[in-house]
């Protein structure tokens, strides 16, 4: 119920930030906005003798566009500041989209986007929509840096491939021939709910055909999962309501959901289902909302 | 009745105009407590500050069933800041609980903890944080005991038991026959048998429960968070052989209750002795999982009913069997286990019935009175049930309603006697405004539906929780000095509802005198007069006389002095007091005089200015067991239409619109009515959908947090909301007064559940009505059309 005691640093540095990590090695734990840091603190879910802020790190809260990269997302922009942000409304509004369905104001208010994906829980709200348009998170660490595919970042519910010194500084979403993308979540209330089930698709349509599509699946796998025999099937297809029923029903074969209190795995099955086939039409229909 | 009077005032041209029967009810006056609970002035128990204050907390359980070994509290003690630490043998051993046969409940658990969140150790510290860090170094050495989870089975051979003087974990039988309802099944046209199940679902209030407790010299004072000072007033002098004038207990402002402060929430006990022992006041509160854990909530149960009917779908009989997980103590439970079957026949006239209960004891929270208490699944299963039974019969469930609909002065089939029932009209109107009969007719668009449910509840308990022959309520008004303002002293509970609010808009109309001016000091019990407090929707009518005759007496000094000043004989009733002003009715010349003047001139003649006014309810019901459970002077009933789309891939729900159409008697303040009716139907839409404490195999809650618990946000409540009173006047109420609070909440998940069955021919047997469930229902249903 309270915090345990801790030492606290808000570096002015990218390096000094890696290299109190590095120093303090275990003991030591990142924090960015702290809606999953603080709230497990609380819970005795974790103790860390040293939090290293990263909020001084101005230069994390970018949203821009750069030519030849793509739109750039600094992993200490806040999910308002997706939701308000311009340039995302006139390229990919199926971003703000996602973020818009996440927990209340508050908390989109203090959470960001570098938590949201590093935290990895499978029922986080952004990496779904992030992966669907092909996202690369850029990272840095006490050693070096190194850029990778969002989707490769995760390993299992709570864990990812980041070393404990390294930090995600931005996710790049590349220039792409995507025509739609939307991300649809269930929760059980209209708001401040987690997804029981989501489906982020992106789709590319010409003249009626589905030339590629990524179908991303949320809460109903260990990650964020990507239902590949779904999208294989789609590609070059004609598109019709049938396909994507078909899709639909592929997406839910692939995703390995498991019971929990708030519903059960054939359940969220049924969901995957449903809103494969709804995400991929409100995709082809309404471009990227 | 009006009374139109016109009066000149010093010859002046003012002329006052009384167009309106009641000058200070049936007016939506403005909260007497709104603006320091807008603002957050106003302080909850646990906004307390007394000087050298400690902060206490309770050690509970973390197995659902296990025997204590042993307690060790010396490395906790030996923290710094940590100035007491308690277990069982440092308070009395003194059972306490409700009813004297079910007394079954400890201060700190002496030989077994009996569910997670069962109390083990008390500690007192310079703050909360301490506390937290003593507790952990409280060493208790349990041996863990097979559990009883599930209520259905826990009356099975071999289980093991919650209390050794519950054999088979029955903690209450009650089987109850009216009638001959066998016969009535045999001259039934159409006999059904449905079975339905209820969730465990906990009144989560804003307010955590806290208290502050001062124990000094033979003088204890309590500060709680509490729905009747007087009740606590009597458990905690009789936990510690006090006498009642020993014990004092003030509330400050109450953020919510819903039947889960009524009963002792421990916190009072062990705050009490941690207070004494360290002669300190001493601040106690549960944090939001150990208000789950203490819960009071809810009853889950498994509801089979039986009904026969004739063609036109009259009910000649009904046999009801329920099973409800009690959980592992008593408290309320016991009237709750006793309401779920005696509130069933108040809404339909039925000559025979059975009723079979059984309150089940198992390892987990124990579950007490929750608004509406005992009623809503019952009603929920009940309403289902005759939904079916209209389809059977091709009948429109409105009409079915219609037919069996209770009628003015009747008398239930179980002995409550019923004097106002607007029932039918409430029917009539609902049909009207929802459309009813026309979408029946021309039906709704695929996935949509309109259901109907009705209910009813008592304004006030017959008799009150512990055996006593005290009066019901009574109050007591003092007229300030100089006759400006006037302060009720009453010992009710304002938890939200409004009743300082409305019991000041009565005493101000049976004095003559002005809401504005009224001051209320409620809830202290040595200022304030017994009253039984907060539950059973008691307060509107049983304070309200309180209040309505202790007005009059004023009035009467008040008239009997302005008689004197006016220089007028008051006889024949001729001098009248509106609105603070007094005059005379036979001569509408004679100059007026105000209720301040008098007043004022009243105390300079014989002293204090004071009325008392005692209510005491008249002797109700019938002799068989249990008779008193469910008696009430009066009843009100309402009636709630809901039209549901249901998205048939999903099961999700959206209710588009709700109705509600109420008999509650006379409205003393519209508004206040309507946020109890809205404040129903949010909760009647939480248990009816999203509401479900959930438990993991070793009977710990999974979801005790605002976050797991999914209670309905602003965005889930229906976008369009209609709600509307019925002229209804009870003829033994104040000013024919009834309830709202508690009824409004009856029909929601029964008009619920028929609107789904409306829209998708799905049968949703269990609560909540959540998609799964839904998704589920709309699967079977599907399975069962291909065959
Ligand atoms: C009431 C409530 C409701 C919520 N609802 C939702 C919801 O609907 N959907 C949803 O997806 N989430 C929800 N969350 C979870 C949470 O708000 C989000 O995951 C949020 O994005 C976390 O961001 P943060 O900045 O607060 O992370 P923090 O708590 O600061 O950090 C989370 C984790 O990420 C690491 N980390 C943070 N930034 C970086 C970085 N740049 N590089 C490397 N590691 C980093 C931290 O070390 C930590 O392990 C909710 C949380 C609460 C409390």
């Amino acid at each position: 119920m309270y915090l345990p005691d801790f030492e606290y640093f808000a570096p002015d540095s990218i390096g000094e930030a890696c290299q109190l990590l590095s120093q303090f090695g275990a003991k030591a734990k990142l924090i960015s906005g702290g809606t999953d840091v603080l709230v497990k603190m609380k819970n005795e879910l974790l103790a860390p003798e040293v939090l290293v802020s990263i909020k001084n790190l101005e230069e994390l809260k970018k949203i821009e566009y750069v030519p030849g990269k793509g739109v750039v997302i600094g992993a200490r922009a806040k999910h308002n500041d997706l939701v308000y942000s311009e340039l995302l409304a006139k390229r990919y509004p199926s971003i703000p989209g996602a973020a818009k369905q996440m927990a209340h104001n508050q908390i989109r208010n203090s959470g960001t986007v570098g938590g949201n994906i590093v935290n990895a829980v499978p029922s986080a709200d952004l990496p779904p929509i992030l992966i669907a348009l092909s996202a690369t998170v850029h990272i840095v660490g006490a050693k070096g840096s190194r850029s990778l595919a969002l989707e490769d970042v995760f390993t299992g519910p709570n864990t990812t491939c980041l070393a404990p010194d390294e930090i995600i500084t931005e996710v790049i979403i590349p220039d792409q021939k995507m025509t739609g993308s939307t991300y649809m979540k269930f929760g059980l209330r209209a708001a401040g709910a987690l997804a029981v089930a989501g489906v982020a698709a992106a789709v590319w349509v010409e003249n009626g055909v589905m030339k590629d599509a990524r179908i991303v699946m949320s809460a109903v796998g260990p990650t964020p999962m990507r239902a590949k025999k779904a999208e294989d099937f789609l590609k070059g297809k004609k598109i019709t309501d049938e396909l994507l029923a078909e899709a639909g029903k592929k997406a839910a074969e692939e995703c390995k959901p498991i019971d929990d209190y708030r519903a059960s795995a054939e359940y969220r099955r049924n969901l995957v289902s449903v809103f494969t086939k709804r995400s991929l039409r409100k995709a082809i229909d309404e471009g990227h909302v | 009745m009006s009374i139109k009077h016109q009066m000149s005032i010093e010859g002046n041209d003012l002329r006052l105009d009384f167009d309106k029967e009641y000058t200070q009810i049936g007016k939506s006056v403005p909260r007497i407590d709104g603006v320091e609970k807008a603002t957050g002035a106003g302080k909850y128990a646990g906004d307390l500050k007394f000087p050298n204050m400690l902060y206490g907390k309770i050690l509970y359980s973390p197995h659902a069933h296990a025997k204590i070994l042993s307690i060790d509290t010396s490395e906790a003690e030996k923290i710094p800041g940590v100035k007491a630490v308690l277990t069982s043998k440092d308070v009395p051993d003194m059972k306490y609980g409700i009813s004297p046969a079910r007394w079954d409940e400890n201060i700190f658990c002496i030989d077994k903890a009996r569910y997670v969140g069962d109390k083990i150790a008390g500690v007192a510290c310079i703050d909360e944080e301490t506390c937290y860090k003593a507790m952990k170094a409280i060493k208790v050495e349990y041996e863990v005991l097979p559990t009883v989870l599930d209520y259905r089975h826990a009356m099975d051979e071999g289980m093991p038991l919650v209390h050794d003087n519950y054999p088979r974990n029955i903690n209450t039988e009650i089987h109850q026959d009216f009638g001959d309802v066998e016969q009535a099944f045999k001259d039934a046209y159409h006999v059904r048998e449905d079975v339905f199940t209820g969730t465990r679902a906990y009144q989560n209030p804003i307010e955590r429960h806290s208290n502050v407790c001062i124990w000094k010299d033979d003088k204890l004072t309590i500060y709680p968070s509490s729905q009747s000072p007087h009740y606590f007033q009597y458990y905690v002098a009789r936990e510690f052989g006090l006498k009642m004038g020993q014990v004092r207990i003030v509330l400050p402002l109450i953020g919510g209750g819903f039947g889960g402060k009524l009963e002792p929430s421990g916190l009072e006990f062990v705050g009490s002795v941690l207070s004494k022992v360290t002669g300190r006041p001493v601040m106690m509160s549960y944090d939001r999982l150990e208000m789950f854990q203490h819960n009071r909530g809810r009853h889950q149960g498994t509801y089979r009913i039986k009904t026969g009917v004739d063609k036109n779908g009259k009910i000649l009989g009904c046999h009801t069997y329920f099973l409800l997980d009690g959980g592992a103590y008593t408290g309320l439970g016991i009237a709750t286990a006793y309401y779920s079957g005696a509130l069933l026949p108040l809404t339909y006239e039925f000559d025979n019935y059975k009723f079979d209960g059984y309150r089940i004891a198992t390892n987990l929270p124990a579950c007490g009175a929750h608004r509406g208490h005992g009623a809503p699944q019952p009603k929920y299963a009940f309403e289902s049930h005759l939904d079916n039974i209209a389809k059977d019969l091709g009948i429109d469930p409105l009409d079915i309603r219609l037919i069996n609909a209770r009628k003015p002065n009747t008398t239930t089939v179980n002995g409550f006697g019923i004097q106002s029932c607007e029932l039918t009209a409430c029917l009539d109107r609902i049909a009207e405004l929802s459309d009813w009969r026309e979408k029946k007719k021309k039906g709704l668009p695929q996935g949509r539906g309109i259901g109907i449910a009705t209910g009813s509840f008592v304004s006030g308990a017959g008799y009150p929780i512990y055996r006593n022959d005290w009066p019901s309520a009574s109050c007591m008004i003092r007229v300030n000095e100089d006759g400006t303002s006037a302060t009720l002293y009453s010992m009710s509970a304002d938890l939200g509802q409004g009743s300082s609010t409305i019991l000041c808009q009565m005493a101000a109309e049976a004095m003559g005198y002005k809401y504005e001016n009224m001051k209320i000091v409620c809830g202290d019990t040595e200022t304030a007069p017994l009253d039984f407090g907060a539950y059973a929707s008691r307060q509107t009518l049983f304070s309200g006389w309180a209040a309505k005759r202790a007005g009059e007496k004023i009035k009467k000094d008040i008239l009997e002095t302005a008689a004197f000043m006016m220089g007028l004989p008051n006889e024949d009733m001729d001098l009248d007091c509106v609105d603070g002003v007094i005059f005379s009715k036979s001569r509408p010349k004679v100059k007026v005089t105000t209720f301040e003047e008098a007043a004022a001139r009243y105390f300079k003649l014989k002293g204090p200015l004071v009325g008392t006014g005692v209510y005491t309810v008249h002797r109700t019901g019938g002799y068989h067991k249990g008779a008193p459970v469910g008696t009430s002077p009066a009843y009100s009933f309402g009636v709630q239409a809901a039209e549901m789309e249901v998205d048939e891939e999903t099961g999700k729900l959206t209710c588009l619109n709700f109705w509600d159409v109420h008999d509650c008697g006379q409205v003393i303040n519209p508004t206040l009515v309507k946020g109890q009716i809205h404040g129903a139907l949010y909760m009647g839409i939480g248990e009816s959908i999203f509401e479900q404490v959930q438990f993991d195999d070793k009977g710990k809650i999974v979801n005790g947090s605002m976050g797991g618990y999914l209670m309905p946000t602003a965005l889930d409540m229906p976008s369009n909301v209609i709600n509307e009173t019925v002229e209804s006047y009870e003829p033994v109420a104040p000013w024919g007064v009834k309830e709202c609070g508690e009824g409004s909440t009856n029909p929601t998940m029964g008009a619920f559940r028929n609107a789904i069955a409306d829209a998708v021919g799905a049968n949703v047997t269990s609560l909540p009505l959540n998609p799964e469930h839904v998704w589920r229902a709309i699967q079977e249903k599907k399975a069962k059309d291909k065959k």
